[in-house]
């Protein structure tokens, strides 16, 4: 048995337990929020010392988070209907997350209104937490007899506010939080290759945005102070996602690798010009030649050429594609490749402009006469590459 | 950070099933090194210069180098490797799967990190050292030692690898 297949085996069955990604991302900002806390809190102590005030702890009093919404009027075309009100309000009050240890009796529903998909009830109240000896507000949406989501908002950490209903054609409740909310779905690959998105603002009543759309579809939320352009793709303001699209890993598709491989000798310097990228092809992304919508991809073939300018090959939506630097970092062209097909023999291949050569890779083989390490740039007029895998060797024409 | 919300969905599955072959079989203690990890990294996200994978494999190697140490304080129980059947049926290749991590779980925390990065991650020696701080040199001999230990451990299991 090899031991490479004997070790793939041994972890085949192994998964992350439903939720651990959820409880790092919680467990993650509750360190920082905590490292800030920590900062601030020697900061103050310094000062009391310095003016001689002693710090006290407050005492037993009922605690409050001191978030306006604990106290703001309900909004929504709901609001004066106090039934829908009280059997939200039993409905929150029958589930409490993890991290939290103690509720403040101030939960309040600060905004309720008809959705496409029936009631829906956004929720504060205060919680005292494990990470932090200031209370925190729990925010979350109740609809029906469920509470779609619960999120504890740290003081001063940025809140994911947006939550979905349903799986199909699907209802996202958003708050705009000061900002406003743009949202758009299914990019569009122009004939340049490149992704562009049409942004339609959400509207916003009582700071709640109400948007119909599919998953399946895409749909990109930012909340931002600017209008995002059709070929933005640097981000503009914050993109935000539902937890439930954040914690389910998008379906396996293209390749599934995750590795940086070079197909030439030459392998410095590693980045063309004064790249700050962990991933060269990042710049594809901004360039808009990837869309917001596709998972990412942390894999990507590099090579110095020839004539001394730069590839890159990495994938994109199940397909290949390529693009060239000068070595200065200028942009030069993108090269369109075919589909990444997973189990092909030799799946990248990646016939370059102007004679530079064929890029192709295969992450698990030797190839070519120098036996490179799953990629190589063959030569102009390559037409079959020698791999070797698993001690096999066989002969793939290109 | 959402891109930092991206990473911990798509790579969690793949960082753990590292992570728990570091561990020597470990599962739990797997997953809490990859948590701890994951969580470390989110503020220093943007400061990141590699390759986030490879941050956090180079993390996860450091982690699970130091529960070792932690853990090598106290004694453990002795590795029994079970009779091997003849036939190569499915029951075979679970009792393949569970030996080949009993063994692992038997070399020194160096030379399984090694097997592991080379042999599951498919990094190249270059790469194998980098991310364990070490040199190629010691990356050839911890490789071709823990290969031959293996095969002692594995006894009629032989091994190939290329």
């Amino acid at each position: 048995m090899e031991l490479k297949e004997a070790l793939e085996a041994a972890t085949a069955d192994l998964d992350v337990r439903p939720g651990f990604v959820g409880d790092v991302m919680a467990g993650a900002r509750r360190r920082h929020t905590r490292k800030l806390l920590a900062i601030t809190a020697a900061v103050a102590l310094l000062a009391g010392v310095t003016t001689g005030v002693m710090l006290t702890r407050s005492s037993t009093e009922p605690f409050t988070a001191g978030d306006a919404r604990l106290t703001a009027a309900t909004t929504g075309d709901l609001a004066d209907r106090g039934d829908v009100i009280e059997q939200a309000l039993s409905v929150w009050n029958g589930k409490r997350p993890v991290p939290v240890t103690d509720v403040s009796s101030d939960a309040h529903v600060f905004w309720t209104a008809n959705t496409p998909d029936g009631p829906a009830a956004l929720i504060a109240q205060s919680v005292r937490v494990k990470a932090s000896a200031e209370p925190q507000t729990l925010v979350g949406l109740v609809h029906g007899a469920d509470v779609v989501d619960q999120e504890v908002v740290y003081r001063g950490a940025r809140e994911q506010g947006i939550y979905r209903i349903g799986d199909g054609e699907a209802t996202y409740v958003v708050l705009g939080l000061g900002e406003r909310v743009f949202w758009s779905a299914n990019p569009t690959r122009g004939p340049d290759l490149r992704y562009s998105r049409a942004w339609q603002e959400a509207e916003l009543h009582g700071g709640v945005a109400v948007v119909r759309a599919k998953p399946e579809e895409t749909p990109v939320f930012l909340r931002t102070t600017i209008v995002p352009a059709a070929d933005d793709f640097t981000r503009v303001g914050e993109r935000i996602a539902p937890r439930q699209e954040i914690e389910q890993a998008p379906p396996r598709t293209g390749l599934g690798w995750s590795s940086v491989m070079w197909a030439t000798s030459r392998q410095e310097p590693g980045k063309p010009g004064q790249s700050q990228d962990k991933l060269v092809s990042e710049d594809l992304r901004r360039r808009g030649y990837m869309d917001y919508g596709h998972p990412l991809v942390l894999w990507e073939v590099r090579a110095w050429l020839p004539d001394g300018r730069y590839a890159v090959v990495t994938e994109t939506n199940g397909e290949l594609i390529g693009a060239l630097y000068q070595a200065d970092g200028t942009f030069d062209r993108v090269v369109p490749g075919g589909p990444a097909v997973r189990g092909r023999p030799v799946p990248v291949r990646l016939v370059l402009p102007d004679g530079q050569g064929t890029i192709i890779a295969d992450r698990n083989a030797l190839l070519g006469p120098e036996e490179r390490e799953g990629a190589w740039l063959a030569p102009p007029g390559t037409t079959q590459v020698t791999i070797w895998r698993s001690g096999d060797q066989e002969v793939v024409p290109l | 950070m959402q891109d930092f919300e991206d990473f911990v969905a798509l790579r969690s599955q793949a960082l753990l099933r590292t992570a728990y072959l570091l561990c020597g079989g470990d599962r739990d203690a797997a997953e809490d090194i990859l948590q701890d990890v994951l969580m470390s990294m989110y503020g220093k996200w943007r400061r990141i210069r590699t390759s986030p994978e490879a941050y956090a494999r180079t993390a996860l190697a450091n982690a699970a180098a130091n529960r070792w140490r932690r853990r090598s304080r106290k004694p453990e129980a002795p590795l029994e490797l079970g009779a091997v059947p003849t036939s190569r049926g499915h029951e075979q290749q679970v009792v393949d799967a569970d030996s080949v991590v009993r063994a692992l779980a038997e070399l020194p925390k160096k030379m399984r990190a090694v097997l592991v990065l080379r042999f599951f991650d498919d990094l190249s020696e270059a790469e194998t050292a980098r991310t364990l701080g070490c040199g190629i040199g010691t990356v050839k001999s911890q490789t071709s030692r823990g290969l031959a230990r293996m095969r002692e451990l594995m006894g009629e299991q032989v091994l190939t690898w290329n």
